[in-house]
């Protein structure tokens, strides 16, 4: 005997649809727990963000049970799930987790390794995706940036007779703030630019640069220099330019581009003038 | 003098924790007792962010994971846009997670960027811009685990509960189903 009049009951149960409808189609959103847009995150000075255990695809050999989505579903889904039947527990629910514990650093370091060579590729080189400036650093990473500063700061700290700590800690310091500043110009400009992958773009972009660097060291001859230099300096704006340009508007560019430049340009200048 | 095992649950991952201290520690230790053996600011810079740059790894992919069972990242969609993304465990594990381990997860977290921010008062008072750069290097790498991490624990107490007042209802809609499918 129901104690509520018609309506109610009819509106009880397209509500109780809507729940379980919820309830069911859950397993597929909490998947992805809402996360803040990257606004408000204040991570400034994040410069890492090495191997995201990444979405799946290419981890783990031997994951017990298969799960190509990383997160857990709550125990909830587990009953109605559409998608991955979840064994509901623990550590698989990362999709693949403890087995790095048992191939911890290599498999890892192996991923990280091929992450930033393939970003190098994808910056540096020649290749078709660089028309869509957007997708070419889709997963940035730092760890890349990171050597090439370091190693370009410890090159020209050998190369140097006097005041080598100096010219290590002025090469880092100026390479580093340098992108952070280049990449405000941009946002300043009213580009749309991503700070961290822009951070990793300009890094990667000094890859060419410590070629030329490696290479002065190695052979002293000033024309040698001046030529190396030269070259490798035109490669590293190549590389840069098609990434910046497409961040601003069309009349804009020469402005965001400029100080990208100049940035290469005086490291040039460093590599040609240390003795 | 004598071990006294405590009735309490033991280091559930000790291996994990052994390397999660191990990298703080060590680029902590670097730093300090490096400047009495090294003249070369060079080496200290090199070896003390790299061991900085090991442990934010560590602790982000491995002892995060691990320990307390959270993981954050940062994508970028179709659209173009940067999405930071936490994951955490679902509740049943994380309710079994060794409540030591996340004790020193967190403790030694939150210690490593105090013991930087000290290094960084007392390298400002010497007036030592190069090593305040070291020192910040490494301090803004501690605060970013621990910006993700509380991040990432504030977005699983949301889950939480969210997946509490869902069982609610749920359960509530069938019992009101039920008694509708009575009567």
């Amino acid at each position: 005997m129901s104690l509520h009049p018609n309506p109610l009951h009819s509106s009880a149960q397209s509500d109780i649809d809507e729940i379980e409808n919820l309830m069911y189609a859950a397993p597929v959103l909490p998947a992805r727990p809402p996360s803040p847009p990257r606004a408000s995150i204040p991570v400034s000075s994040t410069p890492f963000v090495p191997s995201n255990l990444p979405p799946p695809s290419y981890t783990k050999p031997a994951p017990p049970a298969p799960p190509p989505v990383a997160p857990v579903l709550p125990p909830i889904s587990s009953g109605g799930a559409s998608g991955d039947p979840r064994p509901a527990i623990s550590v698989d629910g990362f999709g693949s987790p403890p087995n790095t514990l048992t191939e911890p650093v290599w498999d890892t370091v192996k991923r990280d390794l091929s992450r930033i060579v393939s970003n190098l590729k994808l910056v540096v080189f020649p290749n078709p995706s660089r028309e869509d400036p957007g997708k070419a650093l889709r997963d940035w990473d730092l760890w890349g940036p990171f050597f090439f500063i370091v190693f370009l700061g410890l090159i020209l700290s050998w190369s140097a007779s006097v005041k080598k700590s100096e010219v290590f800690a002025v090469a880092f310091a100026v390479l580093a703030a340098g992108a952070v500043i280049l990449t405000l110009n941009v946002v300043l400009l009213g580009g749309h630019i991503i700070f961290f992958q822009s951070l990793s773009l300009l890094g990667y972009c000094l890859f060419p640069l410590d070629v030329g660097a490696l290479i002065c060291m190695l052979k002293d001859n000033v024309i040698l220099k001046i030529i190396v230099v030269s070259i490798t300096l035109a490669w590293s704006s190549w590389a840069a330019y098609p990434f910046m340009s497409a961040a601003v508007g069309p009349n804009r560019k020469a402005l965001a581009l400029y100080p990208v430049f100049l940035m290469y340009i005086s490291v040039g200048f460093l590599i040609i003038a240390i003795d | 003098m004598e071990r006294i095992q405590p009735p309490v649950e033991n280091y559930a991952n000790p291996k994990t924790c052994l390397f999660h201290v191990l990298f703080k520690a060590g680029a902590l230790a670097f730093y300090i007792l490096s400047a009495l053996f090294f003249n070369s600011f060079v080496i200290i810079f090199v070896v003390t962010v790299l061991l900085a740059a090991l442990d934010f790894w560590v602790v982000k992919n491995v002892s995060g994971r691990i320990l307390v069972g959270l993981r954050w990242w940062n994508e970028i969609n179709e659209q173009g846009e940067s999405v930071w993304k936490f994951e955490c465990l679902d509740q049943e594990s994380l309710a079994r997670m060794n409540k030591k381990d996340s004790w020193l997860f967190w403790w030694t977290l939150y210690l490593t960027a105090v013991a930087w921010i000290f290094l960084g008062i007392f390298s400002l008072i010497r007036f030592q811009a190069d090593y305040l750069l070291v020192v910040g290097v490494c301090l803004s790498l501690s605060v970013a685990n621990i910006i993700g991490f509380t991040k990432c624990r504030k977005d699983a107490k949301k889950q939480i509960q969210q997946f509490a007042t869902q069982t609610i209802a749920s359960r509530f809609s069938s019992t009101v189903q039920a008694a509708f499918s009575v009567v």
